[in-house]
């Protein structure tokens, strides 16, 4: 278990080329899932794989429990990792596999053959110990990589995207696998992903990334409803959350003749320096009502535009509507539902659920303390 | 699906039946076409240059198998077998091992000049290895390898060593970085990750290279008979020209000879023969 500890970290490839991670400054706690989150190509494998030692820092420190990781090799870092592709060593056995770390560390063979063996009755692995890998599903690889990081005992583990190459059904039971295994171990495990289900399933806290750089760190929840900028706003939740670039007509009033809503959450003092600017208001899709009464309020903010898909899901239906102003938006209602394409509607929404967003920045507008407390984000989600 | 949708047609049956026949045919034309002089060297092997010279095609009667025994003692044959069972043996383990080294080394580490590497490597393919033979001759006689069996060794390295590190490198660089970064994890260094991952996941490549390597080696006799002039150096293929005269030339002891010669390919073929099969078709299929 350690704690793990990235100041100012940035990687740079070449003297002049592109910095792919920004000055990534994250501390990973002492037995803390830390998920770290982005699309592709935002950084989030590469800062993995300099935490992993397979990566040089371009400048910043690294330490783990203190101590300073930067120029100490991958092998003595005592750091597990499980790779996107498994990366199992195809001349060897499943066995042999799991062994390969411990062999290299001189443990005592009476002691590696129980350390498999009681790692691989863990995982369901002990009829398939004598077959090479590519006998192997990929749900059983799947946990052969992760035999081989846990039967090491490492102070870390790493994750690089582990499930995105199981089906879905194997993907649910594997992750449920993980966080069984994060909760016996209690060891501290850095997880990367670009699945934002994955990410707020398993994370004890997540770290969104953006271009190189960490977007917001939190608990999920908490990045969920309180998102730092539009980019976190959209990148969490599906579909992503509802942005409609709008002018602030006053200090409590926000829209066009499209989009209606009064703030409550902030306090008009706050916004009063914003007034007569563009902001960004944004409502996620389950807080899109077909009326005032089932968004619970008669005070509710308005949304009118023309319906342009209906996707029935079954559990729930999703509703595309284009607002007068051509931006597109999402409602998720109830599953029974009946919409027709080309149908005007009017979307509802609590006007404590709404987010709001500087249009030049893009960050979010923090709402202010309302007198007695005010009405929680959370309450406005039913 | 029913048992009868897989019997085929009356008239697929027949048409399947001649196309199974007509490869039947190519393949054995071909097989004659190709084995066909093997075989007839193996019967002039065990018949005297006479008994050739008056049928150049008749079964041996009797078989003079005592030929192989003149050419192994008599001739000085188990000399040139030893010769050449030191030279090649010796260049094709260098060659495997710096090859595969340098193989790994050229397709796993991004270090300046590691294209313009490869790059000289692969233009010294392309040009024919005869035209380095006289500056070759010049290099051993100034450092006194003319005629020497170490000599021979060494340019039998640098002529299979550029091929073997482009094919080696090809195989090499489809291995997944994953596996090289999964054992540096698991606390290896870059020597025992060659070892332990490179070697043994290479292995059909690197077997590939090996019995094309022995072959090409064991059969060469340009560089062989211009860098060795003592009797008692010879390799194999210049053994077997000895018995070439001008106005003389015994057919069958050379037919005995060169029997000799293939034992040692043939074994090495069916040694490797499966990972060959494999190397070269590695990447065919995922």
């Amino acid at each position: 278990m350690a704690v793990v500890q990235l100041s100012k970290i940035c990687k740079r490839y070449g003297s002049g080329g592109p910095v792919v991670v920004d000055n990534v400054d994250v501390t990973i706690g002492d037995g803390e899932f830390m998920v770290l989150l982005g699309p592709s190509g935002c950084g989030k494998s590469t800062t993995l794989r300099m935490i992993a030692g397979l990566e040089t820092i371009s400048s910043g420190t690294l330490s783990i429990d203190g101590r300073t990781m930067n120029h100490v090799p991958a092998k003595d870092r005592d750091i597990a990792m499980v790779f996107q592709s498994y990366a199992l060593y195809p001349h060897m056995t499943v066995a042999e596999n799991l062994a390969f770390g411990l062999k290299r560390r001189r443990t005592p063979s009476a002691e590696i053959e129980r350390r498999v063996r009681e790692t691989a009755a863990m995982l369901g692995l002990v009829p398939y110990l004598d077959r090479k890998p590519q006998a192997l599903s990929g749900g059983q690889r799947q946990r052969v990589a992760l035999g081989r990081a846990m039967v090491r005992e490492p102070m870390v583990f790493l994750f690089d995207e582990p499930l995105s190459n199981l089906d879905a059904a194997l993907r649910v039971n594997t992750r449920n696998e993980l966080i069984k295994q994060h909760h016996r171990l209690a060891s501290t495990m850095i997880y990367v992903t670009h699945d934002q289900v994955e990410a707020m399933t398993m994370g004890t806290r997540i770290c969104v990334m953006n271009g190189g750089r960490v977007a917001q760190v939190g608990k999920p929840l908490d990045v969920y409803w309180n998102p730092a900028d539009t980019f976190v706003a959209r990148f969490l939740g599906s579909p992503p959350m509802n942005l409609f670039t709008v002018p602030l007509t006053g200090g409590d009033r926000v829209g066009t003749a499209a989009i209606e809503t009064v703030l409550t959450r902030w306090a008009p003092a706050a916004l009063a320096p914003l007034a007569g600017r563009e902001v960004v208001l944004g409502v996620r899709a389950e807080d899109l009502h077909l009326s005032a009464e089932a968004a619970g309020t008669a005070a509710a903010g308005r949304i009118r535009g023309r319906v342009f898909a209906v996707e029935p899901l079954g559990a729930e239906t999703l509703l595309a509507v284009e607002t007068e102003g051509g931006t597109e938006c999402t409602a998720r209602l109830p599953r029974d539902t009946r919409a027709t394409v080309g149908a005007v509607v009017d979307l509802f929404f609590r006007p404590e659920a709404a987010f709001i967003f500087d249009a030049r920045t893009t960050a979010a507008i923090p709402a202010s303390p309302l007198p007695g407390g005010g009405p929680s984000r959370a309450g406005a989600v039913h | 699906m029913s048992a009868d949708a897989t019997v085929p047609p009356a008239a697929g049956r027949g048409g399947f039946l001649a196309s199974r026949t007509a490869l039947a045919v190519a393949i054995i034309a071909y097989t004659t076409y190709t084995l066909g002089p093997f075989l007839w060297l193996a019967t002039m092997s065990v018949r005297t240059t006479g008994e050739i010279s008056a049928d150049h095609y008749a079964w041996p009667r009797p078989f003079h198998w005592e030929q192989f025994r003149i050419a192994w003692v008599d001739s000085d044959f188990a000399t040139y077998f030893w010769n050449s069972t030191i030279v090649v043996v010796t260049a094709v383990a260098v060659v495997t091992l710096v090859g595969a080294a340098a193989a790994h080394a050229l397709a796993r580490y991004r270090f300046r000049g590691n294209r313009i590497l490869y790059g000289i490597l692969f233009s010294s393919i392309i040009f024919p290895p005869q035209i380095t033979l006289i500056s070759l001759y010049q290099i051993l006689v100034d450092y006194g390898l003319y005629n020497s069996l170490l000599g021979l060794t060494l340019v039998y390295v640098s002529l299979q060593l550029p091929l073997t590190v482009y094919l080696l490198e090809g195989f090499f660089a489809r291995i997944p970085q994953d596996l090289f970064d999964a054992a540096k994890m698991d606390g290896y260094g870059d020597i025992e990750i060659f070892r332990r991952i490179v070697l043994p996941i290479g292995m059909p490549a690197i077997a590939t290279t090996l019995i094309l390597n022995f072959i090409q080696l064991w059969n060469e006799f340009l560089f062989a008979v211009v860098l060795i002039t003592d009797p008692d150096k010879r390799t194999l293929p210049i053994g077997i020209r000895a018995f070439m005269g001008d106005h003389f030339q015994d057919i069958g002891m050379i037919a005995a000879g060169v029997m000799i010669s293939v034992v040692p390919v043939i074994l090495m073929y069916i040694f490797f023969s499966e990972k060959l099969i494999r190397g070269m078709t590695a990447g065919a299929v995922k």
